[in-house]
């Protein structure tokens, strides 16, 4: 604190002692933009974006200037609390007593010494500071010995579809349109470039840029969505159908346009490899590499030859007396077949000339065959992308419905090429010229196919897992794709599935750090009664009381915010911060711009202490040794290594990482300075497609034997019901949401949620600037339904009504009628209508749109474990009102 | 003298509300009252329905209503054609308010907290804004924004101009043709909010598509 970390001094008024300016990274979304906080006398009277880092490139948004009314809120929790009623449940009072810290630690200590069994543990934690779970969450893990853990945003909020396939397709967390030389963009349910926490200030500016300058928008959205409202173009289509609208794009685009980016296609993809009659590549006997045909050759050879002259695509090859065809002739031929546009209209309600002239003008936009050179490197320019995410992923559809938006990009080689759809963060970097860290560049598998080097969780998206038994209290580990599994632990099956799979031991503690799961999960009684209630002991970090720490908290730390907190890695591993084009890299750290206020205490620093407590400190240590190369690319230097039986403070931790990747001169003192490091991108990093010798594919081989693996190991558990296993086709396919087949004609419309773009999953509904602005915001507490349909059903503005969903679930709100929404739907905000006590400002306003989804087998992807985030509801005045 | 004006660009805007809070946050503006608050609206019908969001400042006009009704005196224009409340002459008397065709004015009665429930005094924070509402403005007056002129002298732009993601706000000179403002306001079919009032705003903006 004090004066080394003053980066400006402002014109001093009489009587200020101090007046200065402290460059950190704002916590209020995952983005982490840069911003300057400035301090007079001790307080925090203004926050601003930092002009000198391209993560938010000196703006900063609503969510982040309020951050200071979050910092000095009054409801906050300040100090540790004990609950001293022992009755746990959603409303319940859990009656606090003010507790020392002295006596939590006790009591923490305690409960976990008393543990029968460390792996019942569990580790829960908010996505919203993502770079504070890097370190704490995965070292305590393996230090205690458990691999129990739940992100809060990869409930409903998050995306076990989309990072998958992003994974998978790109290398990278997310995708988002190249804008700086984009000239056309299909949006399907996301807001990027507006509002949305991908890189979210720089990327506005430059969707901005791109829009004063002539770029196309078109938006496939239920809602008249911010995006939408931009956009050229606003496309009305059901939920959960953006894959079979994009199926039918490709269909035009293949078979009736004959449009292709051959080059990419043979040299990028598997689209040249050749598949047996069984679905299979047909392998090299010899290498067991897959073939391609070589039709001047007039023979095959495996992918990598060197001699090969072209690469067939289409047509039909005998090869060793097998009948082989290329993977693109196969998609090609599978399109026509099941994906007519009829179809794609009839599932979706796009009209099917709606989708040709789009899917038209989409495939001429990419303007295959054009290059562009930057710094003297010539590579192909394609002006066209696709991106979706929580909308299109959000279904029991997850999976495909990305991939198969994404295919749109790689038909016509528009992937990670200036203009097109890029992977982001992104996913090769070199590293800082000083040291050659962080560094990652996918590469290629025995088949070719690109494999990440870095990833943010434990398993890569590729090669996929072996499914196996699982050993997590969720069952993650049984299916080979998914990331957090809410159907096993939300329902009431919960403990029979631990049963059936042999699970020999039982949830006994959690922790939680700053997730407020019973409104980000699922129905709230659900998430409440068959998963959280079934922990002996809750600890939980929290800024405030909220649903979850009111409905089953046993202790409650005062967890420092943002403002108050050293995190020595912010914007690495770059998942949401980093623009995509060339700008800069930038390491941003935070540091705390005022100390702890009352008696909060950083969650880092205090999960150092329990591991010193609990006598894993060694293995706490070592645990940060092995996890540095895995998130933040590169192995670590002997001399910053953490030596095992040493002792260090979290501070030590942070200046050790920072000297080991970006040198010895910027440690922890350095960078309070600055609060960054930058250095110039690169065109190879950038926009990496090309330099990089890795394909992906656009048929989907390996899921075959995954899911047959899957197959028979459940079946070995007598449980082969819990996958449907047609989701392992090699072929991209559009599969229904429960609510897409619902046949009673009384649940007439499809609810769905989405996001204000002043407002971060469930943490900033309490925050009083926020409030006011949704207040002044007419879309935000009221449920939008279309105004004909509100009509027809005898309703005007601010009727109460009820949404029930054919479980019987149902929430009641006001309804706004409102034009920009689709007939059969009804929008509501998601995260909103909070009821805890310790959250007064946000209690009671908008509605809880998740008690409407229960994350049973059947509304669960059988690819990917994601949530179906879809209802179909029937909806009926409130009797009296 | 150079006549302060602003360009909106509502094809840049797409909604966000980072002009508004950061004014209130900038200007330590009380509790419900916004100097520049942001109008959402939606016209047409489905499936062509449109959504814009209008976000509004003072617009600074060159003949300001408020100013014609002032019994006191108390709003004035200084040299850069920014309209001022001098909070020793304002008597409360809202006839401004009343005038001004841009709901650009309003008063506050006292401060109040944003936690009404919380017990003791106010926060750090809170305390600090007060003190830097009481010394520039007051309780009762007229209050406006004023393109915060303050941070202007001192070399910065107005805060919702330094905020805005999109960089949907541009200020600057309308009196020099060369200036960035101007070239917006000529080059891009710059137009004024009602101009049918006749007081000739210095708020312009650019049309959303």
């Amino acid at each position: 604190m004090g004066d080394e970390m003053a980066t400006t001094t402002t014109v001093q008024e009489p009587n200020v002692k101090e007046d200065v300016w402290i460059n950190t990274s704002c916590g209020g979304c995952y983005a982490q933009c840069g911003i300057r906080a400035h301090r007079v006398d001790g307080v925090i009277v203004e926050l601003e974006g930092n002009p000198e880092t391209p993560a938010g490139s000196g703006r900063i948004c609503a969510k982040g200037t309020a951050q200071l009314m979050t910092l000095y809120d009054r409801y906050r929790v300040n100090y540790p609390v004990k609950r001293t009623n022992p009755e746990k449940g959603v409303g319940v009072d859990p009656k606090w007593e003010r507790i020392s810290w002295e006596e939590a630690y006790e009591t923490i200590f305690e409960k976990f010494r008393n543990m029968k069994d460390p792996r019942g543990t569990y580790f829960q934690a908010t996505t919203v500071q993502t770079s504070e779970i890097r370190f704490a969450v995965p070292a305590f893990m393996k230090a205690w010995g458990f691999k129990n853990y739940w992100v809060s945003g990869g409930g409903l909020w998050c995306g076990n579809g989309a990072h998958f396939m992003n994974g998978i397709m790109h290398a990278a967390w997310s995708i988002i349109p190249d804008w700086n030389y984009n000239k056309y963009t299909l949006y399907f349910g996301c807001s990027k470039g507006h509002g949305a926490g991908h890189a979210a200030l720089q990327s506005a500016q430059w969707a901005a840029d791109a829009r004063a300058r002539g770029m196309k928008a078109v938006v496939f959205d239920p809602f008249l969505s911010t995006q939408a409202s931009k956009a050229h173009e606003w496309v009305p289509i059901r939920v959960g159908t953006d894959g079979a609208v994009a199926l039918g794009m490709i269909n035009v685009i293949l078979n009736e346009l004959g449009i292709w980016d051959a080059p990419y296609l043979k040299l990028k993809t598997n689209a040249p490899y050749l598949i047996r009659p069984d679905q299979h590549y047909k392998r090299d006997p010899e290498t067991n590499k897959p073939l391609i045909w070589d039709p001047k050759a007039g023979r095959a050879k495996t992918f990598d030859d060197p001699t090969i002259e072209d690469y067939a695509l289409e047509g039909t090859f005998e090869v060793d007396g097998t009948t082989c065809t290329p993977a693109f002739q196969l998609l090609k031929e599978h399109v026509k077949e099941n994906y007519p546009l009829e179809k794609a209209e009839k599932i979706s309600s796009v009209p099917a000339a709606t989708i040709r002239r789009i899917a038209t003008e989409f495939a001429e936009a990419a303007e295959i065959g054009r290059t562009i050179t930057i710094d003297g490197k010539e590579i192909p320019l394609r002006p066209a992308a696709a991106i979706f995410f929580r909308g299109s992923q959000g279904h029991v559809n997850s999976g495909w419905n990305c991939l198969e938006i994404d295919l749109l990009n790689h038909i016509v080689g528009a992937a990670d090429v200036p203009g097109g759809s890029m992977g982001h963060g992104p996913p090769v970097s070199f590293g800082h010229p000083d040291t050659g860290k962080p560094e990652t560049v996918p590469y290629a598998c025995p088949d070719g196919l690109m494999t990440v080097k870095g990833w943010v969780y434990d398993h890569k998206p590729y090669p996929l897992r072996e499914p196996a038994p699982p050993q997590r209290l969720d069952l993650q580990d049984l299916y080979p794709c998914s990331v957090y599994n809410a159907f096993t632990i939300c329902t009431p099956e919960w403990e029979k599935y631990r049963k059936d799979f042999n699970i020999d031991y039982e949830p006994e503690i959690m922790i939680n750090f700053g997730s407020n799961s019973v409104m980000t999960m699922a129905n709230a009684e659900g998430v409440t009664e068959n998963f959280l209630k079934q922990f002996d002991f809750v600890l939980s970090f929290n800024i405030y009381q909220n649903e979850f720490t009111e409905a089953v908290a046993d202790i409650v730390l005062p967890d420092a915010s943002f403002l108050e907190r050293y995190t020595p890695c912010v914007t690495f591993p770059s998942t949401f911060c980093h623009p995509t084009g060339m700008d800069h890299w930038v390491w941003q750290i935070r540091q705390p711009v005022v100390e702890p206020l009352h008696e909060r205490r950083d969650f880092n620093e205090v999960m150092l202490e329990i591991a010193k407590g609990l006598g894993v400190q060694d293995k706490y240590f070592q645990a940060i040794n092995d996890l540095i190369p895995v998130r933040y690319g590169g192995e670590m230097d002997e001399e910053y290594k953490l030596d095992p039986s040493g002792d260090y403070s979290w501070q030590d931790i942070s200046d050790r990482v920072l000297k080991d990747r970006l040198g010895p001169d910027k440690g922890l003192e350095a960078l309070k300075k600055t609060g960054l490091e930058k250095w110039p991108t690169k065109v190879e990093e950038m926009y990496w497609r090309w330099f990089t010798p890795v394909r992906v594919p656009i048929y989907f081989e390996f899921f075959l034997e995954s899911g047959k693996k899957l197959q028979k190991l459940l079946s070995s558990f007598g449980r082969e019901d819990m996958a449907d296993y047609r989701f392992y086709t090699p072929l991209a396919e559009w599969f229904p949401c429960p609510s897409h087949e619902e046949e009673d004609p009384t649940f007439d419309l499809w609810a769905f949620s989405w996001r204000p773009s002043f407002h971060t999953q469930s943490s900033t509904q309490n925050n009083p600037w926020l409030d006011e602005v949704s207040v002044n915001d007419p879309f935000v507490y009221l449920m939008q339904i279309n105004a004909t349909t509100g009509k027809s059903k005898g309703l005007k503005d601010n009727d109460m009504v009820w949404v029930e969903n054919p479980d019987g679930n149902k929430i009641k709100g006001p309804v706004k009628l409102v034009e920009g929404m689709h007939p059969e739907h009804i929008g509501i905000a998601g995260c909103h209508g909070h009821w805890a006590r310790g959250t007064p400002i946000s209690k009671g306003k908008g509605q809880f749109f998740d008690d409407l989804i229960n994350p049973d087998l059947a509304h669960t992807d059988s690819l990917t474990q994601g949530s179906d985030a879809c209802a179909k509801v029937k909806i009926y005045k409130v009797a009296g009102r | 003298m150079p006549r302060y004006g602003f360009v909106i660009d509502l094809k840049r805007c797409y909604g966000c509300y980072s002009c508004q809070v950061s004014c209130k946050a900038a200007n330590f503006t009380p509790r419900g009252i916004d100097w520049a608050q942001c109008v959402p609206a939606e016209t047409g019908s489905f499936p062509t329905a449109l959504r814009q969001m209008l976000p509004l400042v003072c617009q600074q006009c060159k003949e300001p209503a408020c100013k014609e009704v002032c019994p006191t005196g108390a709003t004035t224009q200084d040299e850069n054609g920014i309209v001022l409340v001098d909070k020793n002459l304002c008597m409360g008397c809202k006839a401004c308010i009343m005038a001004c065709p841009y709901g650009a004015r309003q008063t506050v009665g006292d401060w109040q907290t944003y936690f009404p429930d919380a017990e003791g005094e106010l926060d750090p924070y809170e305390a600090y804004a007060k003190k830097q509402w009481e010394k520039k403005n007051g309780y009762g007056m007229a209050t406006k924004c004023d393109y915060c002129k303050d941070r202007v002298a001192e070399g910065r732009k107005p805060a919702c101009v330094e905020s805005c993601p999109a960089k949907a706000r541009t200020f600057g000179d309308l009196e020099d043709p060369e200036s960035e403002v101007s070239m917006l306001i000529r080059r891009e079919y710059g137009f004024q909010l009602n101009p049918e009032f006749g007081t000739d705003p210095a708020c312009f903006y650019l049309p959303p598509r």
